[in-house]
């Protein structure tokens, strides 16, 4: 275990490189760190008493060496660095020009699965790696939902310090087809930032349940997932400090600063889920509409013969547009709205985490009251008499009543002494922990709002910029057959010489009579024929 | 909209347009300007002596060539204005409506609201700003298509409105339009028009198929325009929904702008981004409203399209009544000098001739002459309705051309502003969102 001096090491570090290959043999350990790297790996074993035990993560390695007590390229010997191999699309949480990634994660294939009780989905899961602490380079798998609710579940038993990225929701609300297509695909993509997430973080790459969930076989993993069941209890003491819930005398009103955030960010990634959702009705309804817009001009352009290109052209406009907003409409249900949930459950889980630490606080704080309540027994022990105490009456030697307490309540407070020193530890891994998840998720989120809302941005302008072209084609449209309109004017004359009447239609064939008839109308003075006839 | 009209308008009066005939200029539309505008509220007495409010709107003329011949003598000052209510454009109407029958009179806007959606968005207050507005523009219109048309633009009637102030009323119904028999024709096919159903009594023996398809144009006219407003009345209330909602995430974003540090700014300026486009759509769609109105007027011309074959078919069974009549009369006569019906085998006439003895010879000559004197009589009526007739079909079909190429312009023009509107929308789109990028990208 980690000796409590050591605590500087991992604070305020930035989250760096993947970390090294493994243990490392003892001729590049002059310090002889090792031991204590192994003693990390045996904490993290299932079924360890203090899974709160952060120990230095492989990445602090680095700092113990370039601390000046050794030649970092020694260590550096052992690592193996990847560059972004041929996995592209995959995202990688750090950015760092000096990342060293020897750990790759795929999620993609969704296969369906029809047994007699169920069906479900399963994702196919290639893992390419060159640590030594597995067996092969490469390994494929298939695992279903309830596969990574286990390893969520594993990992944040065995790290109840760190961070750990949320899972997507197990429903989709909107359609209950869980089959269809379009939710496979988000779910997929989902699964595929989880995964990359945890790959990408210092400690919980390393972590034992990963490894299971990456390689084994399924009966491996349903073995394991059994044994799963009695660990849970084991948390129980760190709830029970929990269920306790009063304010902490310490906590340092960073924490209050961190948890103050966590909330706001929490509600306003729900309002814009919320936003997302009313903005995906309104076009929905939209498109409906515009649907039976275009039909409209169609059906118009019937009844007419020389407008009937324009209105063709405006029919067509109209189309166009709609198949751009039908784009849209699937853009904003399956490209923005899921990270923005997926940053809800995040906030879910930061409050969880920020949680946990406190009580890893308040169990230090209620060791040290129990430690100050003992010392102060003891102090109060020496002035006492103790020829009224049960022991005297017991025909005991009041002194010796007094030296028996006085034993009991020194190994008392030894114990309690070490307990201190152990949660004092806890709470500093906690806190140094918490810090450095945070900081690389301020960082990542910046880094996913900046992509994700840029994307969106890109897409509504793919969207106006075909709306655009569709009706710059109509209006061409439109304006084209002005001309050959204007063409068969010129080439047929008109009916509308005002001198000639018109006498194209052929039923007159009578004479208009004397001018003792009735009325004729339209006329101001009775005039002749020819001024009648309108233009 | 005004422009739309005159510049169209300005088409028909000059109406061989090309450069190499000569320009004959034969509206009135050519040499003035007219303009209604600043609708007022006003209180008077009604006729029936109580108290109303109505509007009245400022009916400007402003002459642009005072040298043309086409001006009417009363016009002696180059601008003069005066002011008109609704009613007094309806009366108008009227007067033109049973002065030209063979015309397509242009349409004025709604007196009432009588479409339901329009109700809802507080249209049925007629001294709502937005319904007065809109009634501004469609008056605009008609005065504008009125001085436009050649034969209608010379009405001293129309001239009148313009320009006399006084007792203008009094002058319309002096001319007494109210007696003309096509007066009392239109009041029946407005009727008509309105119930929509073809009286029995009207059925006419052989109608005239170029009106027969006529009428059913102008169904499918108006079914098609009103079908098109009312989609594009929900599509302008979802499209106003969907850039409103853009402003909720201005604001949400100015709120996450709050707790962020190296994020913020960004999110900021993205914010405000974000209103402006939730306040783009206010002005955008005004503008698609003039063009909607646009459409409506045609929507009402279908009705007076309407109202054109009515006429006609009325015409038609006034001659084939009086056709109908001569050929009874006819009969009578023949039956009368044979005696006995040919024909049929029984006859009133040899029954009462059975009964109560023939004829006498003189009163069988008195009854043939009376029958040929009716006749006469008849098949001069019989001439003048024809006569009348085919000068309606002559002369209405002529106009329906006429209003059939300026509806060619006007409804090519409505697209084209459409399409123009709806382009300079996707490019205020493309700028926007392309800042709103730039806010994320440099964040």
């Amino acid at each position: 275990m980690a000796d409590g001096t050591d605590s500087g090491f991992s604070e305020g570090q930035p989250s760096g490189p993947g970390g090294s290959s493994g243990p490392i043999s003892p001729d590049l350990d002059p310090l002889n760190i090792t031991t204590s790297t192994v003693d990390l790996e045996e904490s993290l074993d299932m079924g360890a008493e203090t899974p709160l035990d952060c120990g230095p993560t492989p990445r602090s390695f680095y700092t113990l060496f370039t601390d000046g007590e050794g030649d970092p390229k020694a260590a550096g010997d052992d690592i193996t660095v990847f560059t972004q191999s041929s996995l592209a699309g995959l995202q990688l949480d750090d950015a760092l020009a000096s990342d060293v990634h020897d750990l790759f994660v795929t999620v993609d294939d969704p296969e369906k699965h029809i047994t007699n009780m169920e069906s479900y989905i399963t994702y196919r899961v290639t893992t390419k790696t060159t640590r030594s602490d597995y067996d092969s380079h490469e390994y494929v798998v298939r695992r279903r939902y309830q596969d990574f609710l286990w390893l969520r579940e594993r990992l944040e038993a065995t790290n109840p310090t760190h961070l750990i990225p949320p899972l997507p929701e197990k429903h989709s609300f909107r359609r209950l087809d869980r089959f269809s297509p379009e939710f496979l695909k988000t779910r997929q993509a989902a699964l595929q930032k989880f995964l990359s997430r945890i790959v990408d973080h210092p400690t919980l790459s390393f972590n034992e349940n990963l490894t299971i969930f990456l390689t084994a076989k399924a009966w491996e993993l349903a073995s394991h997932r059994k044994q799963a069941q009695g660990i849970m209890g084991k948390m129980g003491s760190s709830m029970r400090s929990m269920a306790a819930g009063y304010m902490m005398k310490n906590r340092s009103p960073e924490y209050a600063t961190m948890q103050e955030y966590v909330n706001t960010f929490g509600a306003k990634m729900g309002t814009i889920d919320r936003i997302n959702q009313r903005l995906l009705k309104e076009m929905t309804d939209y498109e409906q509409d515009l649907r039976e817009f275009g039909p409209v001009f169609t059906l118009w352009s019937n009844s007419e013969t020389e407008l009937a290109p324009a209105m063709l052209g405006m029919a067509a406009g109209v189309e166009k547009c709609e198949k751009a907003l039908e784009q849209q409409i699937s853009d904003q249900e399956h490209v923005f709205a899921p990270p923005v949930k997926e940053y809800i459950l995040y906030a879910e889980a930061m409050k969880a985490v920020l949680k946990r630490r406190d009580s890893i606080q308040m169990e230090y704080e209620l060791t040290v009251e129990e430690l100050n309540r003992k010392r102060n027994d003891r102090e109060q022990l020496k002035m006492s008499d103790q020829s009224y105490s049960l022991g005297a009456f017991m025909g005991k030697d009041p002194e010796e009543v007094r030296q028996q307490k006085r034993t009991k309540l020194d190994a008392q407070i030894e114990e309690l002494l070490k307990q201190v020193e152990v949660s004092n530890d806890n709470v500093e891994c906690a806190n140094a922990d918490l810090k450095a998840d945070l900081e690389r998720w301020h960082r990542n989120k910046r880094r996913d709002v900046k992509e994700v809302f840029s994307e969106l941005c890109d897409r509504n302008i793919q969207y106006y910029q075909e709306c655009l072209s569709a009706w710059e084609e109509t209006l061409q449209e439109i304006n084209q057959k002005s001309e050959l309109e204007t063409a068969s004017t010129l080439a047929t004359p008109t009916s509308s010489c005002p001198d000639t009447p018109n006498l194209a239609t052929p039923t007159s064939s009578v004479t208009p009579p004397l001018p003792a008839t009735p009325t004729k109308e339209g006329t101001e003075g009775g005039a002749s024929e020819g001024q009648e006839v309108t233009q | 909209m005004a422009d739309a009209g005159s510049d169209s308008a300005q088409d028909v009066g000059s109406e061989a347009s090309t450069p190499s005939s000569s320009k004959r200029v034969t509206s009135l539309l050519s040499v003035l300007e007219i303009s209604v505008t600043e609708p007022e509220r006003r209180t008077g007495v009604s006729a029936i002596n109580m108290k109303e409010t109505y509007t009245v709107y400022l009916v400007e003329t402003r002459i642009t060539d005072m040298k043309s011949e086409l001006l009417p003598e009363i016009f002696t000052d180059e601008t003069f204005s005066l002011w008109r209510r609704y009613s007094e454009f309806e009366l108008l109407r009227n007067y033109l409506c049973v002065t030209y029958p063979a015309v397509v009179i242009p349409p004025l806007p709604e007196k009432k609201i009588h479409m339901m959606w329009q109700k809802l968005s507080g249209g049925e207050d007629k001294f709502d700003p937005d319904f007065i507005e809109r009634r501004r523009a469609g008056l605009e219109s008609f005065l504008l298509r009125v001085a436009a048309h050649t034969q209608l633009s010379q009405d001293k009637i129309f001239h009148a409105f313009l320009h006399l102030v006084e007792a203008w009323k009094e002058t319309v119904l002096a001319t007494g339009y109210q007696n003309k028999k096509i007066y009392l024709i239109l009041r029946t096919a407005q009727m008509d028009s309105r119930l929509k159903t073809l009286n029995a009594q009207f059925r006419l023996k052989n109608p005239d198929r170029r009106f027969q398809d006529l009428k059913n144009y102008s169904s499918e006219l108006e079914a098609n325009i009103a079908n098109l407003l009312k989609i594009r009345e929900r599509l302008a209330e979802r499209l106003y929904g969907i850039h409103k909602i853009h402003a909720n995430y201005g604001r949400v974003f100015s709120e996450w702008s709050g707790i962020e540090k190296e994020m913020g700014d960004g999110l900021q300026s993205a914010g405000h981004f974000m209103d402006v486009y939730a306040a783009s759509i206010d002005s955008m769609l005004e503008e698609e409203d003039t063009y909607a109105d646009a459409l409506k007027e045609y929507l009402y011309f279908a009705d007076a399209l309407r109202s054109i074959c009515r006429k006609q078919e009325l015409l038609q069974y006034e001659v084939e009544k009086l056709e109908d009549k001569l050929v009874y009369l006819k009969a009578q006569k023949q039956q009368m000098e044979q005696g006995v019906d040919v024909k049929s085998g029984f006859s009133l006439k040899g029954m009462t001739t059975k009964l109560f003895g023939a004829d006498t010879p003189e009163i069988r000559e008195k009854k043939i002459q009376q029958l040929e004197e009716q006749t006469q009589q008849t098949e001069e009526q019989l001439q003048a309705a024809k006569w009348e007739l085919s000068t309606y079909i002559d002369r209405s079909l002529q106009d329906v051309e006429r209003f059939k190429r300026q509806k060619v312009r006007d409804l090519r023009e409505i697209f084209i502003n459409y399409s123009i509107m709806q382009i300079k929308l996707c490019k205020k789109g493309v700028s926007l969102w392309n800042n709103t990028k730039e806010c994320f990208t440099k964040m």
